[in-house]
């Protein structure tokens, strides 16, 4: 029997908007669950999802492509790449499932949301895609690192972070939670799939599958570099929305959207990726620097996927353009000193070849945060490591939930935001996290940093040792520096050298 | 005498501290409190400077001698701490 083309039917099969007559229209899409913006249904079937894919088209690529990542796994299982690799890059990987696996199941729900909440048919059918995508790297990326657990005690964390108190993962729920989690279909496809999908997935999945080929990771560059094929189709879900709302007069409250969630996904990847890119992956496997990457994806590619849309550039873009040269240098200094709070061991990255490299990539980088890591690197030589461990914890900002920093030494520049709302002080780290926080303060109000936590005495007892049990950070989980310091050794005979004459 | 939490903006480091102090303290002891996370750790010390306390963007330091019950800080306000060079 003759099959039609998909062109044929695809728009008819997936066209399913109903007059209801036996409910409201607001009983059948809720306006809070489906954020239909005071739009008709009508207005939506003029939503245009670019990538038009059919279930069972679906699930025949979807099925090449485990096969391909699975089946690389199974081939490698017996390399010893684990073992072998080098500590900073075996830190790449626990960040990154921690950080991540469960954070992907988590979305599909989001992606559930669009699904049955939004007035959009396309939109539907798309985030049915979108949401079974969800799923499958949430599976893959709890499997993979599943038979590295007995060796390793910290892989467990790709499952456990997301349930716990730790520090990193309270400032990425409370983004998740944002975006994607409480906010209608139209605001998740806005926030989730334009803003961070399309925005930001690059970064980590195609420049880290970069930095993984490079150290030898085949089993890891291909995991994630499969889980990017679905990431670049179900990103646009987004963009059809945003038009649509374009089109009818809603320009400021979709760019309002995309201006929140494009913040806090830049804060998160400036702790999450920076570090990563910049200090973690061996010099000689890093293919570009993290400003480099974020210059390319970021700048280049989503400043155009915004302009093409009609949108405007978030207001803050000139802060953006500044922070991406200095930010993560200080969530790696502070990830670092507070390392205990760690789930991963990070890798200090500050040997003088890796300083002469982040001095090219990053002139004036020894003038600043090199100041920093003078001392610290004086202390590791002294043998004086109490002082390389913190007494007290950072301050931290109530948007971003990442610790409030700025540029050190000769370049000091470090600044609080505070704003006082309902007699209670809250601490920013930047005008734009401060910003977010004033587009709506009751969303965002009553949530507890973990400093505000700690001051409420929620965290006992009231020290280091509290903490980390507030964390669940068990003995043998807690990070310390992923290549037990041997990288000062060529300090300590450069000391030895001077010293001789 | 009471314990009060402030926030630590130490001149040449990168990361704003919590830091907890007594309400009866002056501000010289303050600075010295702020001074445990930061001097040391990641900051350099600068022999015979003195650490002064003023409110962030403040154009004056405040008294050294001034308790915190006095000067109308807010608990966890942000104070900057800068080295002030010996006058000459």
């Amino acid at each position: 029997m003759a099959v039609l083309n998909r062109m044929d039917w695809y728009d008819l099969a997936r066209t399913t908007n109903w007059t209801p007559t036996y409910v409201t229209e607001d009983e059948l899409f809720p306006p809070l669950l489906s954020g239909a913006f005071g739009l008709p249904q009508n207005a939506w079937e003029k939503y245009d999802e670019p990538y038009k894919q059919t279930y069972p088209e679906y699930v025949k690529v979807q099925r090449d492509k485990d096969a391909g990542a699975y089946s690389v796994k199974a081939a490698l299982e017996r390399s010893r790449i684990f073992e072998n690799s080098d500590p900073g890059w075996k830190s790449v990987m626990k960040a990154h499932y921690g950080a991540i696996a469960r954070g992907e199941y988590a979305a599909a729900s989001a992606e559930a949301r669009m699904m049955r909440f939004s007035k959009a048919p396309g939109m539907r059918n798309m985030a049915t895609l979108g949401c079974l995508d969800e799923i499958r790297h949430g599976q893959m990326q709890l499997y993979f690192p599943h038979e590295h657990v007995s060796k390793d005690r910290q892989m467990d964390w790709a499952f456990k972070a997301y349930d716990t108190n730790e520090w990193a993962m309270i400032a990425a729920r409370h983004f998740f939670d944002d975006i994607m989690m409480t906010r209608d279909a139209i605001s998740v496809s806005i926030m989730l799939t334009f803003s961070f999908e399309t925005g930001f997935t690059n970064m980590q999945f195609l420049g880290l599958a970069a930095d993984a080929a490079e150290a030898g990771d085949h089993t890891f560059a291909n995991l994630i570099s499969s889980i990017q094929t679905d990431e670049s189709r179900h990103a646009q879900i987004g963009g059809p929305a945003l038009k649509v709302l374009i089109e009818n007069g809603q320009k400021a409250e979709a760019q309002k959207r995309v201006d929140i969630a494009v913040w806090g996904a830049w804060k998160l990847f400036s702790v999450l990726t920076g570090p990563i890119m910049d200090y973690y992956t061996p010099l000689e496997h890093r293919k570009q620097s993290f400003k480099e990457f974020m210059e390319e994806w970021i700048v280049a590619q989503f400043e155009r996927a915004l302009t093409d849309m009609g949108l405007e550039l978030p207001w803050y873009w000139d802060i953006f353009l500044n922070d991406i040269s200095q930010t993560h240098h200080g969530m790696h200094l502070g990830s670092y000193f507070w390392r205990p709070t760690l789930w991963w061991n990070p890798a200090a990255g500050v040997t003088p070849a890796e300083r002469d490299w982040l001095e090219q990539k990053y002139p004036g980088w020894n003038d600043t945060w090199g100041q920093c890591w003078d001392v610290f690197i004086d202390n590791v030589v002294d043998g004086n490591m109490a002082m390389t461990y913190p007494e007290t914890l950072p301050y931290v900002c109530n948007m971003c939930q990442l610790p409030i920093l700025g540029v050190p030494g000769k370049g000091w520049n470090v600044k609080d935001y505070p704003l006082e709302y309902n007699g209670r002080l809250y601490h920013f780290g930047s005008e734009v996290d401060r910003w977010v926080f004033e587009q709506e303060p009751e969303r965002y109000a009553g949530h507890l940093s973990i400093v505000d936590r700690f001051l409420a005495g929620m965290i006992q007892p009231m020290n280091l040792e509290g903490a980390l049990k507030y964390m669940n950070l068990a003995p043998g989980e807690m990070g310390d520096d992923a290549h037990n310091y041997a990288w000062a050794e060529v300090y300590k005979a450069m000391r030895a050298a001077k010293a001789a004459g | 005498m009471a314990l009060f939490p402030l926030t630590s903006n130490f001149e040449g480091d990168f990361v704003l501290q919590l830091v907890a102090v007594d309400s009866e303290n002056t501000m010289d002891e303050v600075a010295a409190a702020a001074a445990v996370h930061s001097v040391g750790r990641r900051v350099r010390a600068r022999p015979g400077h003195i650490m002064r306390v003023r409110r962030q963007g403040g154009a004056e330091f405040l008294p050294r001698t001034l308790k915190v019950s006095e000067s109308g800080l807010k608990p966890t306000e942000t104070i900057e701490i800068i080295w002030e060079a010996p006058k000459a």
